[in-house]
């Protein structure tokens, strides 16, 4: 390995430590991040049985936690290898990562560990992975809520497990199951009402306990800390954990141009991609030159066998385009396709300009400390509750008129379908 | 909520607010409801209260503990204060109401919790719903108010009333709507009484379309029970002579007492379910179309009789599942010498006579049932004494209490034929198996179920008001304080909506 090293680059020799440092960094500074060893061997493919399984599905997880938006802990943690693999390529695929090689590497982990070290170090150079992953995970003291719907109208996350219904289903079933997830919702912001109350309730009873005056009452993390010192120890280790990471990330920082340098090298050992055909080739099984006659005789009967199947595609696409009237090909379509798409960039712009118009300052972005305070007194940062009340309740405003607008051209739609038909009494359910 | 292990901090005591009850507020609207809701926090705390639990100390004290925060609030004399409002537009019952409740020494309402005036409302529904509600909105939802918000967690509204009444029915309705535009997010559960079918009050039938349409739009469940079908159970299987009101409602009480006093969630749970009403909620009435539930018991009898009687979950369940199935609303309509044949292929007697609604004092009916043949009726209400033999259900809930509970087999309830075909069993279908006994009953099963058992009666009821309708009769008085013609035809048109979804099971 060290002589591999100097081959490659004699300078870094005088640094000789540095690109352990840095891979070392890298590794502390990510969530629960593969060894250092596994970053260092992963840029070797060779099946060394055991250590390179190993060392490809800590790659996959750790893809996997770096591209999932959801905090650690729920239910995507415990899906097997194959699904997590799955959902990385196709995370991969929608941020637009260029290497094929990646998306036909088998979802087992038997193989392809330095794809992955590409993969990681492509993410790694885009964005900075190790302080938004410790961003996610971080540990807050206070109660805290965020102000902004950076979020909430981000896009979505990993696309979801696609479900079949197996034949056709009862709208009555549809309508069940709709009901019981009303019901959920419902319940969910009653509990986020309860919720109020009790942290409320919580500031108010521990006035003057805490030690910083600005603040004046504790937290929940912290009354907790009070009640169960063993608690508050576990507390205390977790924050020690974090600051370590902190450190890794700044030390990262400093040494990460030599880990660079070393990819460049990883790059370099690949083959060059093909650049992407099209289509999918079509695979033929290979057949030894000197066959016999008769397993020509198979090959012709095999490409036989392919034409007359692409044949019948086309066949069949072209009878189905015939039918949709052009659905999704077409001019007509492509222009349908880019109004509409225009009038929802124009929506979105027309509700982000309706929000930036009440909400006053701009904000910082980010989660909030709740403080509850009798005097009033703010400081500069601070931001009152009146205010992000008022401008929460301008934001539902608008969208409920888009809400109601969107409603209504429904309701016309529905009653134009109606009406096409004669002779039928359309009677509209009991408004909830 | 990542803090919720941490909200064990506020400061309860020994139990973690986090396991106790979510609260329920009851409103009590008129005579009608007046008189059940003191039998009701009666039956609950009485129960509670009871030394015959079947259980360890420390479950008898969590159930006490939750059954308390769910519907009582506590006073610094230490005598829980029942969280409800009461409102009537007279004031005897409710004057009645209160001093029955502070004489029990055990609990009593609110000192504030009443509204009440000084003149009734002639039975009129109109008059309570356009003139009664606009004018003592502000005062009584303020009522509601204070109440809700002493309510550590709230879970929903239970609202007592009668159908076919004035006061309670106009006035109830006109609480409902404003409840749901004041508390969207809030469960709302209306209790109504069905009123005798030979009833006194001519115009029962308008009223109790107008009250139930309205309470299909702006309540998530109605759980009902018949007068007919409560005088019956205290005629023959409590031997009482002289029935009165008094009676009924104790009747009545004793059933809602077992649906809501705590239950488990599942076997292996420590603790007593939080959210009663959203679970039961959610399990039976998630659609909007169907949201008709009725309550069965059993067993039911004189304190003399429970003596001298023992069970088995195997009887009891068997009675239970036949009761369900032949839409009976009491255990001897099944016949007892039926319970032995236990064989899940039904027949159904073809012969509209005989129809199971009808099958009060029936014995020896061969207990074959085949679900309909056609697989879906055909649509709109053709014969329903041919179609409702057998009861459909949309989904049922069971909920047992008492000793060796864990035992109960309740398989027969997950047979596929019992339900309509768009809902597995294991959809449709739960059970809350809870250990400490209820009110003296060393075993007691109820089944909460959302069935076709009501389509009969309602069907009858909308044709009775129909006919009148159609003639016109007595429509001045309801025209008078603003409500029109129209808002009867959209009560009709909604009720015969109601009426053909459940007949399309």
């Amino acid at each position: 390995m060290g002589r591999r090293r100097q081959r490659v680059d004699p300078a870094a020799g005088a640094r000789a430590g540095a690109l352990p440092e840095a891979i070392a960094a890298l590794s502390r500074s990510l969530p629960s991040g593969p060894s250092p060893e596994i970053f260092r061997r992963a840029k070797f493919d060779r099946p060394e049985a055991v250590t390179l399984a190993q060392r490809t599905s800590a790659l996959w997880q750790l893809l996997f936690r770096v591209l999932s938006p959801l905090p650690v802990g729920n239910a995507l943690a415990s899906l097997a290898l194959e699904a997590q693999a799955h959902l990385v390529k196709s995370a991969l695929c929608s941020q637009g990562y260029p290497r094929l090689a990646l998306a036909q590497l088998p979802e087992d982990g038997s193989q392809g560990s330095r794809e992955l070290l590409l993969a990681l170090s492509w993410l790694l150079a885009r964005g900075p992975v190790p302080e938004q992953m410790l961003a996610q995970a971080r540990v807050p003291l206070g109660d805290e809520m965020t102000v902004c719907q950076c979020e909430a109208l981000a896009s979505p996350g990993p696309p979801a497990p696609h479900m079949e219904a197996e034949g056709p289903v009862d709208v009555r079933r549809v309508q069940w199951l709709m009901g019981k997830l009303q019901f959920r919702w419902r319940q969910l912001v009653s509990s986020q009402q309860e919720q109020c109350a009790l942290l409320s309730k919580i500031h108010l009873y521990t006035r003057g306990c805490h030690s910083d005056q600005s603040l004046g009452h504790l937290s929940v993390t912290e009354a907790e800390m009070l009640r169960d010192p063993e608690g508050g120890q576990q507390l205390l280790q977790t924050l020690e954990r974090e600051n370590q990471r902190l450190e890794a990330v700044l030390a990262w920082r400093h040494t990460e141009l030599v880990f660079w340098r070393w990819m460049d090298t990883v790059l370099g050992t690949c083959a060059p991609e093909v650049p992407a055909a099209a289509s999918q080739p079509t695979f033929l099984p290979w057949v030894p030159e000197r066959g016999g006659g008769e397993l020509e005789l198979v090959v012709r009967e095999l490409q036989a066998l392919e034409e007359e199947l692409r044949e019948a595609v086309e066949r069949r696409r072209a009878a189905w385009e015939a039918k949709a009237g052009g659905c999704g090909r077409g001019p007509e379509w492509s222009a349908a396709r880019r109004a509409s798409r225009e009038a929802v960039e124009k929506e979105l712009g027309a509700l982000q300009q309706c929000w930036k118009q009440d909400s006053g300052p701009a904000r910082p972005h980010g989660p909030h400390r709740l403080v509850r305070r009798e005097d009033g007194a703010a400081g500069e940062r601070d931001l009152r509750a009146a205010e992000v009340i008022r401008t929460l309740r301008s934001q539902e405003a608008c969208l409920e008129a888009v809400l109601r607008r969107l409603q209504g051209q429904c309701r016309q739609e529905l009653a134009r379908l109606v009406g096409a038909l004669p002779g039928l009494i359309w009677i509209p359910p009991p408004g909830r | 909520m990542e803090h919720a292990h941490s909200f064990s901090v506020v400061f309860r005591g020994n139990t973690p607010s986090l396991w106790l009850s979510m609260s329920i507020v009851t409103v009590q609207l008129g005579q009608c409801g007046n008189q059940i809701g003191f039998e009701v926090f009666d039956a609950l705390l009485s129960d509670s209260h009871s030394s015959q639990g079947l259980c360890s100390k420390r479950e008898n004290e969590a159930y006490q503990a939750s059954c308390k925060e769910r519907f009582f609030s506590e006073e610094e004399n230490g005598v829980p204060i029942a969280r409800a409002v009461l409102v009537d537009m007279e004031p005897k019952v409710i004057n009645q109401t209160l001093s029955k409740a502070a004489q029990s020494g055990q609990w009593k309402y609110g000192q504030h919790a009443c509204f009440c005036q000084k003149q009734g409302s002639g039975n009129n529904w109109a008059y309570g719903y356009s003139v009664h509600g606009p004018r003592h909105e502000e005062s009584i939802m303020s009522l509601i108010r204070k109440e809700v918000e002493k309510c550590d967690s709230f879970s929903g509204f239970f609202i007592i009333m009668s159908m076919a009444g004035g006061t309670g029915s106009g006035l109830g309705a006109f609480v409902t709507q404003n409840l749901q535009d004041q508390y969207p997010n809030s469960l709302k559960m209306n209790h109504i009484i069905w009123p005798y079918g030979t009833g006194e009050v001519i115009v029962q039938n308008y009223n109790s379309i107008l009250t139930l349409s309205h309470l299909y739009r702006s309540s998530d469940a109605l759980l009902v029970h018949e007068n007919d079908a409560v005088h019956k159970i205290c005629a023959k299987l409590m031997n009482i002579k002289q029935i009165s009101f008094s009676d009924i409602n104790q009747v009545l009480a004793h059933q809602l007492g077992s649906v809501f006093q705590p239950t488990y969630s599942a076997e292996s749970s420590f603790h007593y379910r939080r959210n009663p009403l959203g679970d039961l909620m959610e399990h039976l009435v998630p659609h909007p179309e169907f949201k008709m539930l009725s309550v069965r018991n059993i067993p039911h009898m004189s304190e003399n009789s429970l003596a001298y009687s023992t069970f088995t979950w195997a009887g009891l369940l068997k009675h239970l599942r036949q009761m369900l199935i032949s839409n009976a609303k009491m255990e001897e309509e099944v016949g007892s010498d039926c319970v032995a044949q236990a064989s899940l292929e039904l027949l159904v007697s073809s012969d509209p006579s005989t129809s199971a609604s009808q099958s009060a004092g029936i014995t020896g009916i061969d207990w074959h049932v085949r679900p309909p043949l056609s697989g879906l009726p055909p649509l709109g209400k053709m014969s329903l004494n041919k179609d409702l033999h057998f009861n459909t259900s949309v989904a049922n809930l069971v909920i047992l209490r008492g000793k060796d509970v864990q035992s109960a087999d309740v398989e027969g309830f997950k047979d596929p034929a019992l339900y309509t075909s768009w809902l597995k069993p294991v959809n449709a279908f739960n059970v809350w198996k809870t250990q400490r006994a209820f009110s003296k009953y060393e075993k007691s099963a109820v089944l909460v179920s959302n069935s076709q058992f009501l389509v009969k009666p309602l069907d009858t009821i909308v044709g009775k008001a129909w006919n009148m309708f159609a003639s016109k009769a007595y429509i001045h008085q309801y025209t008078k304080f603003g409500i029109e013609e129209e808002d009867f035809l959209d009560s009709f048109t909604s009720l015969e909506q109601v009426v053909a979804s459940y007949c399309n099971l």
